[in-house]
């Protein structure tokens, strides 16, 4: 992965939405989701993002976001179901384990909640571009040094784990054991990671440096060199 | 030297912070290590520049994590704060000292963690953290009519007391390994 | 070209913070205007540490004891204001790796970073990034990410990033020390252009072949104290070199094996003469 990120480069009505209507429209979802948890509000927003997902052409790659937490869900319906303090009414038994109807509809709000987090944040980062987003939000006041951080840590970050990969290949090559012992293991780790910190902590020195020399700490107003009126530069 | 209240060389190390935070996490899997390992960087970035910048860099750590991976990691953004701020002010206090006092610091880290993670398990997913062993703890635990606030303790209790105790002591070892001028260089005036 | 020097350090002595020597000992010297000059020595003799100086980042950044001068167009390099001082100097280290902001997800869009900081009207931002990137052959690229580019491509980027700017003096730390022969070469081409356009030019180099092509004279450092600031010609023949095991251009220790000196009475530096003067000497072997 090149740069970090969820972006799904595609030509529809939501992905040419300003990346600050998005997020609003992300935020505002998952409150009031936390405000009214009731099933008929989760469904409500669930069905609005899963179509505006769809018109998105992008309800494949959301579909693939929800399964990371289709663990969890499941867990959050077992446990639930069988211990929720409100439990009353006994639903059905499975293997001596009682479900009952009260935790269930917990777990149903619950897991809403969730999935309606997930697809209304969705939208929001498979139709926009990280660096779209970020020049938005600067636009709107946001401390250029934020969106600096923000806008470097997706490119840093991969960069960092290729490093990190070859650091691994070097060490090998030089006798490193990565198997047996937990203690061997653990070992292992500090020979890894010793290096790659090393390294990237002088490169962060430079790479201060470089901006230093690169006027980032000018005190004039900025330029802002794409007009969001424009698709492409 | 100052833009706002941050000099260049923080605004710098903060990204480097979650890239070694996302490098700690890499090396676990690759290592087939039962831990996450995966706030070595905010650690070491609160040692370098102090509480503040720890809390952010752990901040940062979890939005980006949330904001390209799936949010369920923004829920705990909270508590990478937490590791960032206790672990910049125990080295403030010299708590870093010698092994002894890192130790220590080790343990109240990870009980920072574990206490900011309760309420959000709880608020969030009624007290489950999504790792299989501590959930089942955690169901266990309910099962015996245990009060949720206690069995999401334990539940995360299991999923962070080693793993954030082993993530400060490596920082700690890393942190000492470093030439005195470069930890200079990100010392916030 | 004015008539007084573009960069003047009067006594500079400088030590790290934490270091108990001097990584800069009493350093004076000055350059004229759209003067070229070379920086040789050993590791460690002080030569980064006087490029971060010329540019105010010793001791802006790093600190620690200072004491002396550094004059462009005579003023204190400390008391520039940082907007005139960025355009006025750039500075391009060793690694490109590290030159890139990071922030920036095409070439166009990095170079013209240093540009938006300082707040230049949008369209003469168009201009310039496109002028620099075609002089730099770099405009076929200008819509791929920094990341996909080679090391020789990511420095030509960096230099980019840096002339934009339309500084007056570039400082370059062993710019080609990542790079292959191809690429150095292009390098060296990139300064002899700016070179002819009139910007002061001071160069860290290893590659004492090339670095001696280009520049008008070096400054020859050995921990932190200046041995020598002269021509190449005259650096290079002095017994410190062979002392502090330098290294000179391959054809000049040739030449001192053979005792072949030219009509100045130095040994030669540059290709074409050191040639010259060993077919003079083989004809004259062979009567």
């Amino acid at each position: 992965m090149r740069v970090l990120g969820l972006y799904v480069e595609r030509d529809t009505p939501v992905h040419k939405l300003a990346p600050f209507t998005k997020l609003m429209y992300a935020v505002t979802s998952t409150v009031v989701t936390f405000l009214f948890p009731s099933i008929t509000v989760g469904i409500l927003f669930l069905v609005l993002s899963v179509f505006l997902n769809t018109i998105a052409r992008v309800l494949k790659h959301l579909i693939a976001l929800l399964m990371v937490v289709s663990v969890l869900s499941i867990s959050i319906f077992l446990i639930q179901g069988m211990f929720y303090v409100g439990n009353y009414t006994p639903l059905f038994s499975l293997l001596r384990l009682t479900f009952y109807k009260e935790g269930l509809l917990r777990a149903v709000v619950l897991v809403l909640r969730l999935f309606n987090m997930i697809s209304a944040f969705g939208i929001l980062m498979l139709t926009t571009r990280p660096s779209d987003l970020i020049d938005d939000l600067v636009r709107r006041g946001l401390s250029p040094n934020v969106g600096y951080v923000i806008a470097s840590v997706l490119q840093i970050v991969p960069q960092m784990l290729s490093t990190a990969t070859r650091i691994i290949d070097a060490q090998r090559s030089r006798g490193l054991e990565m198997n047996g012992s937990f203690h061997k293991r653990f070992k292992a780790f500090l020979a890894l990671i010793g290096p790659l910190v090393l390294g990237s902590l002088l490169e962060a020195r430079e790479r201060a440096l470089a901006l230093e020399i690169r006027g980032f700490e000018a005190r004039t107003k900025r330029t802002f060199l794409k007009d969001f009126s424009e698709s492409k530069r | 030297m100052l833009r706002g209240k941050f000099t260049t060389a923080v605004l710098v190390l903060i990204p480097v912070a979650v890239g070694i935070n996302y490098a700690g996490k890499f090396f676990a899997e690759a290592l087939k290590l039962p831990l996450w390992l995966d706030s070595i960087g905010t650690i070491l970035a609160a040692m370098l520049a102090g509480p503040v910048v720890g809390a952010l860099s752990g901040a940062f750590n979890n939005i980006i994590y949330g904001l390209t991976a799936g949010p369920f990691s923004l829920v705990y953004a909270l508590t990478s704060v937490g590791i960032g701020l206790s672990a910049g002010g125990l080295h403030r206090s010299k708590m870093f000292e010698n092994m002894l006092r890192t130790i220590l610091s080790g343990l109240i880290i990870a009980l920072v963690a574990t206490a900011i993670s309760v309420p959000l398990n709880v608020v969030f997913w009624q007290g489950q953290t999504g790792n299989i062993w501590g959930d089942t703890l955690f169901a266990f635990l309910r099962s015996k009519g245990i009060n949720v606030w206690i069995a999401s303790f334990f539940d995360e209790l299991i999923v962070d007391l080693i793993d954030k105790f082993l993530s400060v002591v490596v920082a700690f070892a890393i942190f000492r390994s470093l030439p005195k001028t470069l930890i200079y260089t990100f010392q916030r005036e | 070209m004015g008539s007084t020097e573009k960069i003047k350090i009067e006594s500079l002595t400088y030590a790290y913070p934490f270091s108990d020597k001097n990584a800069l000992e009493n350093i004076s010297f000055s350059i004229m205007p759209g003067e070229c000059v070379g920086i040789i020595g050993r590791n460690g003799a002080g030569k980064s540490t006087l490029c971060l100086a010329l540019t105010g980042l010793v001791p802006k950044f790093f600190k620690g004891r200072y004491s002396g001068k550094v004059l462009l167009d005579g003023e204190d390099v400390r008391q520039i204001s940082y907007e005139k001082l960025v355009t006025k100097i750039g500075l391009v280290l060793q690694n490109p790796f590290s030159q890139i902001t990071g922030a920036r997800i095409t070439v166009y869009e990095e170079v013209a970073f240093g540009l938006e900081n300082l707040g230049i009207p949008r369209d003469e931002i168009k201009q310039r990034v496109e002028a620099v990137l075609k002089a730099l052959d770099l405009w076929e690229k200008r819509d791929e990410n920094p990341f996909e580019l080679s090391g020789g491509q990511l420095q030509k980027l960096a230099i980019a990033s840096v002339l934009v700017l339309q500084p007056e003096v570039l400082v370059l730390d062993e710019p080609t020390s990542q790079l292959d022969p191809g690429e150095t070469k292009e390098v060296f081409e990139i300064i002899s252009q700016m070179k002819s356009q009139g910007i002061t030019i001071v160069l860290v180099e290893h590659k004492y072949e090339m670095l001696v092509e280009y520049v008008d004279k070096i400054i020859f450092l050995q921990e932190g104290k200046m041995i020598a600031f002269d021509e190449a010609e005259k650096i290079f023949s002095l017994p410190e070199i062979d002392e502090y095991m330098v290294g000179e251009p391959i054809y000049t220790k040739l030449c001192k094996k053979l005792n072949l000196k030219n009509s100045r009475g130095y040994y030669p530096v540059k290709f074409s003469e050191a040639v010259g003067i060993l077919r003079e000497a083989r004809c004259g072997s062979d009567r």
